[in-house]
């Protein structure tokens, strides 16, 4: 950005005429960034309390204990399944971003490289996510003949969380005072010491933070699961060939069934869901307060 | 150096183009897959809005040297019309209340309830897309079609497009609303952003000639960091454009009927693969399965191209990777 840039130098001159018509703008916009603000703040809390409170007020213990198809039973195999999915999406996506952060924040590796590598990882996060699902569902699903299993819904997540996690572990590498790596070199620690004695201890907790962001993004994800994960009335029995559950499907397939109990299956999803993802994203800003 | 630091080295490295690899190998896999629709439907997938899967029933033919159901058909037209019609209205709706929202917390707000509102406004982002939806269907949807959309055709029917019949609430209002909601965290926490990396001294010398705070706010987002907020306003129309389950539950998902006004359903790239994947798989000649990779193949040339080219502009880091898109 540059700084160089002034009122005067852009042409921008202010009328020193109308003084009275300038503050009355001023009054205007103003006001009008209250209403607008106080409006959107409304529809964010009704949306949430809408959707807290159906769920809360349909929600039944026998709901929270048995597996079921959407339609009937309830969404114990679906709350399983998300978090099953998110670890696996979690197991195949952590290890490469944090070496391949370590990459690109090493001074001695390729300066063009590791600027190629953060691009594609920038551009990996735009790719929509039903492209992800679909890429996953011919290769993984049908070429890789895995069928709709944890493993293919898993693979289908990570490519959505690689991005995330390689982006806020490199950020928080980069907050490691740069004297203490070099310090570390001087001594003559190689990179992998400096690896496991310096960046991993000290970015801990911007680490920390950043799974959770990138788990409370997965847990609410939909278009990448429905033609990998599939679905499954029941637990998953494998890794392969098994469909896997999860609660935003309940939320999608129960509110287009047309059954009451399926709508209330769908708000207390919702409701879980919601609950789930803004405390994740609560713990995640809290643990990485000051960073 | 030894062998053993320089096989971690390679290995780092190895794990660094993971996400190039995924990347080429997602482009190249999808593209393979829609090979047979070029053969098949050549140019005019661009110029047709109909979308048949032809007769299943029949016997494939051959056309241009590849298998395809009798009286298979693929244009993207309303598709495309639809997710481009759906992201503009977002990015209408979105625009004006992030560069308010961006003027009151910077300007007007005390300090200290800035970061509970930009928190706030921030945990928009965070709700689900089937959430989403299903608040679309059961509170939005309602209000359009009983009150806001029968007073427009009422009141507002000489402009074009405002005439016109009303079905239901879902549709390009309804998904555009949705759409604004999910990209105005993005859009405000961007030009949020690039405010406060503002020089103290600009907005104080602003202050001393005299210019008032909304002079000064109009400045700094037009002007000064002119490049953050026009990028910002491209990542979120990259992230409105890829959006599916949200709008595959509010637009109607409609094929076949092209919208004769504001209220009637629409259907978009993204929500279109999702609902007709699953009827594709009963082709067994795979043409309609490469019909749906053309479109995704589409979907993701566009979208990543304005994503990439808003990264360019706002500057790398204006997201601070919290805000999917």
């Amino acid at each position: 950005m540059k700084v160089t840039d002034s009122y005067a130098e852009s042409g921008h001159e202010i009328q020193w005429k109308n003084l009275g018509s300038r503050k009355i703008k001023d009054k205007i916009a103003y006001g009008l960034s209250y209403v607008v603000l106080g409006i959107m703040v409304v529809i964010l809390v009704s949306i949430f309390i809408y959707i807290l409170d159906s769920g809360a007020s349909h929600i039944t213990l026998n709901m929270l204990i048995t597996p079921g198809n959407t339609a009937t039973g309830g969404v114990l195999n679906a709350i399983v399944g998300t978090w099953e999915l998110v670890g696996m999406g979690l197991l195949f996506s952590l290890p490469p971003s944090i070496l391949g952060a370590l990459y690109v924040v090493n001074g001695r590796s390729n300066g063009t490289l590791s600027m190629a590598a953060r691009l594609f990882t920038d551009v990996l996060t735009s790719v929509p996510s039903i492209v992800i699902g679909f890429f996953a569902f011919i290769v993984l699903v049908q070429r890789l003949n895995m069928g709709y299993s944890l493993i293919a819904g898993g693979i289908a997540l990570s490519v959505m969380m690689l991005p995330y996690l390689m982006r806020i572990i490199e950020i928080s590498f980069r907050n490691i005072p740069k004297e203490q790596i070099e310090n570390a070199y001087a001594l003559g620690a190689d990179d992998i010491r400096v690896a496991s004695r310096i960046y991993l201890p000290q970015a801990k907790v911007g680490m920390f933070s950043g799974i959770l962001l990138a788990v409370s993004i997965a847990a609410g994800e939909t278009a990448q699961l429905l033609y990998s994960a599939g679905w499954n009335n029941n637990y998953a029995t494998g890794f392969l060939h098994s469909g896997v559950g999860y609660l935003t499907y309940v939320v999608w397939n129960g509110i287009n069934y047309p059954t009451t109990y399926s709508h209330y299956l769908a708000y207390v999803s919702a409701m879980l869901l919601i609950l789930s993802v803004t405390g994740l994203i609560a713990l995640s800003k809290y643990i990485g307060r000051g960073k | 150096m030894k062998v053993t630091n320089k096989i971690f080295n390679f290995f780092t490295f190895l794990m660094a183009i993971v996400p190039a690899v995924a990347l080429i190998s997602i482009f190249a896999f999808v593209f393979q897959e829609s090979l047979p629709l070029w053969k098949f439907s050549g140019f005019s997938f661009f110029t047709t809005y109909l979308w048949n899967p032809g007769f299943q029933y029949q016997p494939p033919h051959l056309v241009h040297g590849v298998l395809a159901p009798q009286g298979a058909q693929f244009g993207l037209d309303l598709f495309l019309l639809g997710t481009l019609s759906t992201s503009a209205l977002a990015i209408l709706i979105a625009f004006p209340i992030s560069f308010l929202i961006t003027l009151n917390v910077e300007l007007y707000l005390p300090s200290k309830i800035k970061k509970i509102m930009v928190s706030m406004i921030e945990l928009f982002a965070g709700i689900p897309s089937v959430v989403y939806g299903l608040w679309g269907i059961i509170v939005l949807e309602p209000i359009l079609f009983r009150s806001v959309e029968p007073w427009m055709a009422q009141h507002l029917s000489f402009i074009p497009g405002f005439k016109g019949e009303i079905y239901s609430g879902a549709g390009l209002i309804a998904s555009g609303i949705i759409l604004s909601f999910m990209i105005i965290p993005i859009v405000t926490s961007v030009i949020v952003n690039s405010f406060d990396t503002v020089p103290k001294e600009v907005k104080e010398g602003l202050f001393s000639l005299g210019a008032t705070k909304w002079e000064v706010g109009k400045y700094l987002t037009t002007r000064y960091s002119r490049a953050s907020t026009v990028g910002g306003t491209l990542l979120g129309l990259g992230r409105a454009l890829g959006e599916t389950m949200a709008v595959l539950m509010v637009s109607g998902a409609i094929v076949n009927t092209l919208p004769t006004s504001f209220y009637s359903a629409t259907n978009t790239m993204a929500a279109a693969i999702t609902s007709l994947l699953d009827s594709a798989l009963t082709d067994s000649t795979r043409m309609d399965l490469a019909a749906l990779a053309a479109l995704a193949i589409v979907l993701m040339v566009i979208s990543l191209g304005v994503s990439i080219v808003g990264r360019k502009i706002a500057g790398r880091g204006a997201l601070r990777g919290y805000e999917s898109d």
